[in-house]
Order: C-alpha cells, then structure tokens, then sequence
C-alpha cells in the first residue's frame, strides 16, 4: 500500500479523496441539494448494504471457486450447481431438523462430499487435461439442473430463518431527517447483517487458515507454482481433495444463505456461476483477497446500478469487467502476467 | 545505449564487415552472471561452433542474441547495424535465424504449411483471407526448402507423426526461411541416431556460402566438421578461439571440456 | 477436407483462365462421399415432410453454423469461445430492432440495409469480446467467454429500451424476396441449406488460406510464431471477427425460423447447447459441428418420446443429452468424427493415417 501511494501519488490522491466523499455520503445526512441529484439517502444507504451483502454472498460462493482454479487449474463450471444442491439441500435440513445452523454443517459435510465425488471420479482420470476437465463440468451442470429440477420442481424455495434474526435492527447511520426535523436512522435486516458478519468471519478464517497453518501454506505454495508440491514430496492428490471438498462445502453454505435471504430455484446456478466467474477475473485468478475485492465490487454495481440505472445495470458489471481484462488481464489482485 | 569501454584486442580490430559481433556482452540473472564480458565477431558466411559444459551459457548467448534476453551490458551488432535494443523480430527482418534446443513446430499442420509459415512470417500478406497458392512463390520456395533438408517424401505430413530426427530437419528448414544471412542452431544434432548425424552435416555443408552460422553443439565430431572456427566457453566466458584442430588438440581444452567427456 | 494438390495436375485444358483451373481442381478434389452427401440434401424436400425440412433440417443447419463459428474458433485457433450464441443472439436482436416486428420499438427499416447493419453489429460486439478474451490464454478463455455471455443473457433480460427484456420481440419474420415466403417449409430448407453450405466453404477455403494457416500455426505454438514475425494478438483477434460474422448469419435465420427472439434464445442453456454440439460433432473440422447439430437436433425433438415410450418421463431429455455429452468427452477428445477416424484407422490399420485424415494421395 505505502510502495503504491510513493508510486503513484496521483492516484492514491483520488482515492483518498473518492474514499472521503463516500464516508461522507455514509455518514453525514445529506444536503437538500444533493437528494435532488441522487435521490433519497435511505434508497442509497440500502443500495450500498445490499450491495456489500450480497458482495458477501458473491464472496463465500467465490472463494471456493477461487481457490480450486488458483491450486488445480480447474474452471469448474459446475460450482453454481453446487451452491444450488446447498440451497435446496439447506431448506430440506432445516425443514427436518428446525435447526437452522445445524443446516449449515450438514449442507457443507454432504456438498462436501459431492466435491470430494467429482474430484475423485472425474477430475483425476482427466489429469492435466483442463479443457476436457472444464467440458465435463459444464455437462455435469446440465446433467445436475436436470437432475435438480426432477427432484424439486421448477418452484423456488425459501430457507426460514431463525427468529431471533427476523425483523430489522436499527443502524447507527443516519438515512435522512423525519418530518419534524428529527435524525431518522436506518433500519436493515438483522438477517442480512448476520450474513455479512458470518461472510467477514468465514474470510478471515480462510485467511488465517492459508496464512497461518501448515496446510495453508502448502496450499498457497501450490497456487503459486503447482510443480512445487511434488518436488516437496507433498502428496498433491490429497491436498487437491481437501481443496476441492472444501470449496464444494463453502458453494453449498452459499446456497443455504442465499437461500435464506434471496431464494432458491432452477437458474439460481447460473446466475451465481457468472457472479463467481466474473468476481475472480476481477479480484484475480486464484487470489483470495482478490475474491474479497472483487464481490464487494460486483455486488455494490448490481445494487447501485439497479437502483440508479435499472435498464442498464448489467453493463456496469461488464464494464468493470472490461476495464479490468484490458488493463490488468490477470486481475486486481492476480500475480500471473 | 550502453556499450561498455572495455574492448579486448580482438574486439577493436573488427569493425565494419562483420556479419554479427558482441562487444563486451553480459548477462546477469540476479546475482548469477550467465555470460560474462563475451566478445565475438562473426565474417559474413563465417561457420562457427560454439563448444563448452552445460551452463556455460551457449543458449543464454543466443537468446541474447536473438533479442529474447535483452543483455544487462554490452552491445551487439548486425550486419554492421547496432541491434542491442531492438524487438526479435527487427533481428528477423535483418536475416537472423534460429532454431531451439526443443523443437518449437506447429505440430497440427503439415510439413509444407510449417515451412510455408515460416516463409509468409518474413513476408506480406499474413492476414490475407484469400488464397493464391497456385501461383504462389512462397509455396515454391517452401517447397525447395523442404526439399533442402531431405523431407520431400513428407511434405503433406502432419508434423505430429513425423519421428524425431526428422522434427529437427524440419527445424532447420524453417530456419532457412526467407533468406536469412546468420543462423543460429542450437544443439540440432541431439538426439540424433549416427545416421541422421550424417543427413545432418550433410544438410550444414551444403548451405549456400553466403549463409553464415554460429552452431552450439556437445558432438565433437559434428561441431568439427560443419565448423571453420570453434569457440570455447566455459562459465559465462570465452575461453579459446582457434581453428577446428588448434581447439581439438589444445590440452586445456580437453582437460576442461573433452576430458569429462560429453554432458 | 483439405489436400494441397499442387497446381500442374490439373484435369482441364492449360488454356483455361487460372480461377477456372483452380475451380476445377477443387472440385476435382472433393471426395466422393461429399458429393453423396450434397445430393442428398439437394433432393431432401422430394422425400422429408415439412416437419422434417423445416423443424429438424432448417434448425439442424442453423445451429450447425453457430457451432461452425465454435469450431473454427476452438479447431484452427485453439480458443473455446462461448461468445458465439450471444452473438448469434445479438444479430437476431437486431434484425428485429431495425426491422419489422410486433413490438413497437421496432424500426421498421427495409432489410437489405438491416441484415448487412445486423452482421456488422453482431460482429464488432465478438470482435471486442475477442480483443478482451485474447488478453489471456488457454483455460480463461472459456471463462471470460462465459462471463460475458452470462453479462449478455442478464442484459436482455433486464433492458427494455433496446431488447424489450423478458418478451422480447414477436413476428420477425424475413422479408418477402422474390415473392416467396422464406417461411415455408421448402423455401426455408433452402435457404439455411445455401447459408450452411456458403458458412462450411467458406471456413474450409479459410482454413487453407494464408490467415487460417497461420491461425491453426498461432494455436499450435503461440510463441514460436511470434518469432517468425508474426502479430500473434492481431490472428486471434480477426480469427474472432470472422467467426462472429459466422455466427451472426445463423441468428438471423434463427430469429427467422422462431419469428421471435427473446432472452433464452441466447441464455446460458443455448450456449451451453452450442459448444455440446461443437464438442459432440467434432472440433477439428468444418463437418462436426453439423454432425453434431443434427444429433442434438434429433435428441431433442424425439427423445422425449421415446423416454416416455420407455416408461421413463420425457422431461428427463436435458439429461440424456448432457450424459451423451459426457461420454463423448470422456472416450473421445475429438467428438464423434474423432471417434470414427479411430474406428476406421483401426479397420485399416495404416500408420500414417493415425489422427488426421490429411494423407489423400
């Protein structure tokens, strides 16, 4: 960071600058000639938390996806498939058990599973080969919609959540003035700050986990140069399981969340393989930090530009997406050139 | 550019005239000096074998020559022209060759379109949708150069199924491409069984004389008689210069070098 | 599909202008299972019905051509591009935005200055999709393709001023030429017939031309062909122009089949459809993906009933399509005519004929 701002003095300036202004905009109530401009504070601050939250969501579905690519040059198209199977395998557990949080660890062991099935069974007869790897998952996702839709029709579903985290919860911000010139603060979902909070945890965890453990660094060695591992005499197969368990796991926990804030249905899995897909050319090829940047990005565009430019807000998404491939194709944070 | 003063004797008598020489060329990988302060100058039509152990620094030397390295000091020229900066393909344009340790072909297309690449690459036209192959010259020459390293059997072969010794006559053919001026093999003959060795410096000898070529090459017996000069080198440095003969008996030179035998 | 046949063996007369000579010779060269196959389909309408010529033929060689613009892409440049039903979906959507539709946002300009503005359109948007997806290699390829084409579906979907979102367009239908209604069944066969076969000429002269060498030599060994001067970017660039203009000729005579077009037509589902009929049919060469295409045309249109004639439920036809999928990529890397060069080498046994078909004498 400080080799960046001695670097580039110009921009690290407009950062500062443009990071000011947004703490304002946050923070301070707005000036009457600004909601002319922009609209209601309230539909801003809501566009930001939603676009933060389900930066989150993006995140914890990304950084599964992030890690098997970084590690094992797998572009496992079929992941948005495993963050559906959570969702719906999510509202099944919670519906049978009444335990919410208990739906978490099971849906992560069982998608687990199912990742450690397809690594085993399918990736590691098409060793080396990562075209034909990444042709089988694309056929494994329409063999699992199919398969999906067979079992629970073409409905969407909607994981209940716990009571004590129903309702709104009022935040220290202020969204604008009442009608007797009273501060009015805004209100959000306590299930979506509970999302947040877990998505910040589960990051951090991973973090410490590649940072902080032996595995982890094993793992971040792999990424970096995959051939390394074999010269260590690490046995790479059981690392490669254990990665691709675990990123199934973190796809399928993203279907339980999403499914308890948004809702689960066929289509569900594309739309969250293009957000992964488009979250780690952004943030950068098997980058975790990247992966944090880049679903905050996505999902504040979404928000804010489904809010301020409904028509059009896909095109913020491409566009960041351009940008990034044309001036730093390896992505924000990637190290490959 | 940053010539350095340093001039060895060699180096200072040369000047116009010559088809390739370096002047006090070093390349440091970090704190590893692949090649150290080499001076060499090549005449027009000249034959050279560059000789020495595994990393003595023979391929980083023609990677720096080629342009693929550029080097961390020093200066080269071509065909009198100051190329230390200039892009691979401005040394192409100027009639530099060369041809890799591995064999770099296309190996979804036949051996005429491999050659026939190779000769479009110095041409124009590369974008052309059309084709004019009837009457095309270039479909001529490719032809003849196929011709030149013995594949004309194989020519509508796809690359993939051609067996290794014939990979490496290919090599040499797209080496020839659009007439070049200074070519650069580097090891062409490893690998090979003693007959191809045969085709081989068979293929060397028969060049044009106006094409000059430096050759890295571990077969003694190669090296000796496609070669007017040898070069010796030995941990980034030059270590003797001399005629075929003077390098084979010199006793330092098989101390070094012949005594531990080959690799 | 290719033989270098060098010039002098010629069958017609030395005194004959030198395209004719070259014409002949090609046609010379065309083997005689080509011919069977051309006059079949020439005379296809005397024994198909309309179901037939315009159901499963027209759309067989509509997707084929979007599949074509895959292969070539895939085949002779070495790039899995999954732009190609977007941009297919995006010509379409623009016949129907210049030209005549049920939607009033509809333009209403005539179509011989439509389709032309149609293919342009569709081809700069892959052109540029292709300068962005060039910027890196190999297995991103696939990624950046899908993303954008994921970008492209949610766009359609989500903008009303110029795709008309989820309803699309309605009542695109070609133009009146000639006094024929290309709509008939008949007139439509030939119609995606002449396309198809213009589109599989075309790529099969590209291919030998020297672009296409030089492409399939970039595919091959990216590096070396740098070091024979030439601009590596720029080949892979224009290889996705010519292959979007491809792909634009089939979504416009897809918009025309369907007489609508809305976001689905070039969902994720259809381009997955593209690149499982392109890997099924075989990525090296022009003739696959029409294979391919016709498969899956078949599958998709019968295999509902017969599952259901089985007992099973016909819903479950997405399935059996994806499981065929993943039993051609998992015996044979080279689709079905991969798979059939195997069988016949192995029947012949000759050496020389392992992998590629290209040792005609």
């Amino acid at each position: 960071m400080r080799e960046f701002a001695r670097q580039h003095p110009v921009w690290s300036g407009i950062a500062i600058v443009v990071a000011l202004f947004v703490i304002w905009a946050i923070f301070a109530p707005w000036p009457e000639g600004f909601e002319a401009i922009f609209g209601r504070k309230r539909v801003f601050l809501n566009a930001v938390f939603s676009g933060i939250t389900l930066g989150a969501l993006y995140f914890l579905v990304a950084s599964g996806f992030t890690l098997i690519f970084g590690l094992m040059h797998n572009v496992n198209l079929a992941h948005g498939s495993l963050y559906l199977l959570g969702g719906y395998l999510g509202y099944e557990f919670a519906e049978w058990t009444g335990y919410w949080l208990l739906s978490f660890v099971l849906v992560f062991i069982v998608v687990g599973c199912v990742g450690m099935a397809m690594q085993v069974l399918v990736f590691r007869r098409l060793e080396g080969q990562e075209l034909r790897q990444t042709l089988v998952t694309i056929g494994i996702s329409v063999v699992a919609a199919d398969l999906m839709l067979w079992a629970w029709g073409g409905s969407s579903y909607q994981v209940m959540s716990p009571d004590w985290l129903r309702g709104p919860m009022e935040l220290p911000l202020i969204a604008g003035y009442g009608r007797d010139g009273e501060l009015v603060y805004l209100r959000y979902p306590k299930v979506r700050i509970a999302i947040l909070f877990a998505a910040i945890v589960i990051g951090i965890g991973i973090w410490m986990a590649l940072n902080r453990t032996r595995i982890g660094m094993i793992i971040r060695a792999g990424v970096d140069d995959r051939d390394i591992l074999g010269a260590m005499g690490i046995p790479i197969s059981r690392v490669f399981l254990g990665v691709f368990a675990f990123g199934a796991g973190l796809a399928g926990i993203a279907g339980v969340v999403g499914g308890t804030f948004q809702s689960i249905a066929p289509g569900e899995d594309t739309r969250f393989l293009m957000a992964s897909l488009v979250v780690v050319i952004v943030g950068g090829m098997g980058s975790l930090q990247g992966a944090a940047i880049g679903a905050v990005l996505i999902g504040l565009a979404e928000q804010l530009g489904s809010v301020y430019m409904p028509t059009y807000a896909v095109v913020l998404t491409f566009l960041i997406m351009a940008a990034v491939l044309a001036f730093r194709p390896q992505g924000l944070m990637g190290r490959r050139g | 550019m940053t010539t350095e003063t340093i001039k060895s004797p060699a180096a200072a008598t040369s000047s116009a005239g010559h088809a390739l020489e370096l002047r006090g060329v070093s390349k440091l990988f970090g704190a590893l000096a692949a090649l150290s302060d080499i001076d060499l100058a090549i005449r027009p039509g000249e034959r050279r074998a560059v000789l020495g152990s595994n990393g003595a620094g023979k391929t980083t030397l023609f990677n720096c020559i080629t342009g693929d390295f550029l080097p961390s000091t020093g200066g080269i020229r071509l065909f009198g022209e100051d190329v230390t900066r200039f892009p691979a393909q401005e040394r192409i344009r100027r009639g530099l060759r060369r041809t890799y340790q591995i064999s770099l072909l296309f190996n979804g297309l036949t051996v005429r379109d491999n050659v026939y690449l190779a000769c479009r690459g110095v041409s124009r036209g590369r974008f052309s949708f059309l084709r004019s192959r009837a009457d095309d010259s270039l479909m001529q020459a490719a032809e003849d150069l196929v011709a030149a390293v013995h594949l004309s059997d194989l020519i509508d072969t796809p690359v993939s199924v051609l067996a290794y010794g014939q990979q490496r006559q290919l090599e040499i053919a797209l080496a020839l491409a659009g007439a070049p001026r200074l070519i650069l093999f580097d090891e062409p003959a490893a690998g090979l069984s003693p007959t191809e060795r045969k085709d081989l410096v068979e293929i060397l000898t028969g060049l044009p004389a106006h094409i000059g070529y430096v050759i890295i090459e571990h077969d003694m017996d190669v090296a000796l008689r496609v070669a007017e000069r040898v070069t010796m080198m030995h941990n980034g440095r030059i270590f003797k210069e001399g005629l075929p003969e003077e390098i084979e008996n010199d006793p330092e030179v098989q101390a070094l070098y012949l005594g531990d035998g080959h690799e | 599909m290719s033989s270098n046949t060098p010039p002098n063996q010629t069958l017609a007369n030395p005194q004959a202008p030198r395209w004719w000579l070259w014409l002949v010779d090609r046609v010379a060269a065309i083997p005689a299972h080509a011919w069977a196959v051309m006059l079949v389909l020439l005379v296809m309408p005397l024994v198909a019905d309309d179901f037939f010529l315009f159901q499963i033929f027209g759309w067989t060689f509509i997707l084929g051509i979007v599949a074509l613009s895959l292969m070539f892409l895939a085949g002779y440049g070495g790039m899995v591009s999954l732009i190609q039903m977007s941009v297919a979906g995006l010509a379409g959507y623009m016949v129907a935005l210049f030209g005549d539709s049920g939607t009033t946002i509809s333009l209403g300009l005539p179509w011989w200055f439509v389709v032309p503005l149609a293919m342009v359109i569709a081809t700069l948007f892959g052109s540029l999709v292709g300068l962005l997806a060039v910027r890196t290699e190999g297995i991103y390829t696939i990624m950046i393709t899908l993303a954008m084409a994921s970008a492209f579906y949610y766009f359609t979907r989500q903008n009303y001023t110029i795709f008309n979102g989820y309803t699309g367009f309605n009542l695109v239908l070609p133009p009146d030429l000639f006094g024929v209604n290309w709509r008939e069944p008949v007139p439509f066969y030939y119609l995606t017939l002449v396309a198809a076969g213009l589109c599989f000429l075309l790529v099969t002269y590209v291919s030998r031309a020297p672009f296409g060498l030089a492409l399939q030599g970039v595919r091959d060994n990216p590096r070396r062909m740098a070091a024979l001067g030439f601009n590596v970017t720029a080949h892979r660039v224009a290889a996705y122009a010519f292959a979007s203009a491809l792909a634009s000729v089939g979504g416009i005579l897809l918009v025309w089949q369907n007489a609508q077009i809305a976001p689905g037509t070039a969902g994720i589902h259809a381009t997955f459809d593209i690149l499982i009929i392109a890997v099924i049919g075989g990525l090296s060469r022009p003739s696959g993906p029409f294979l391919g295409a016709f498969l899956f045309v078949l599958l998709s249109t019968f295999a509902p009933d017969v599952l259901r004639a089985i007992g099973a439920s016909g819903e479950r036809y997405k399935m059996l399509i994806g499981g065929i999928f993943l039993f051609v990529v998992f015996v044979s890397p080279d689709g079905l005519l991969g798979l059939w060069e195997r069988w016949k080498a192995h029947l012949t046994r000759d050496d020389m004929a392992r992998g590629k078909g290209e040792t005609r004498p």
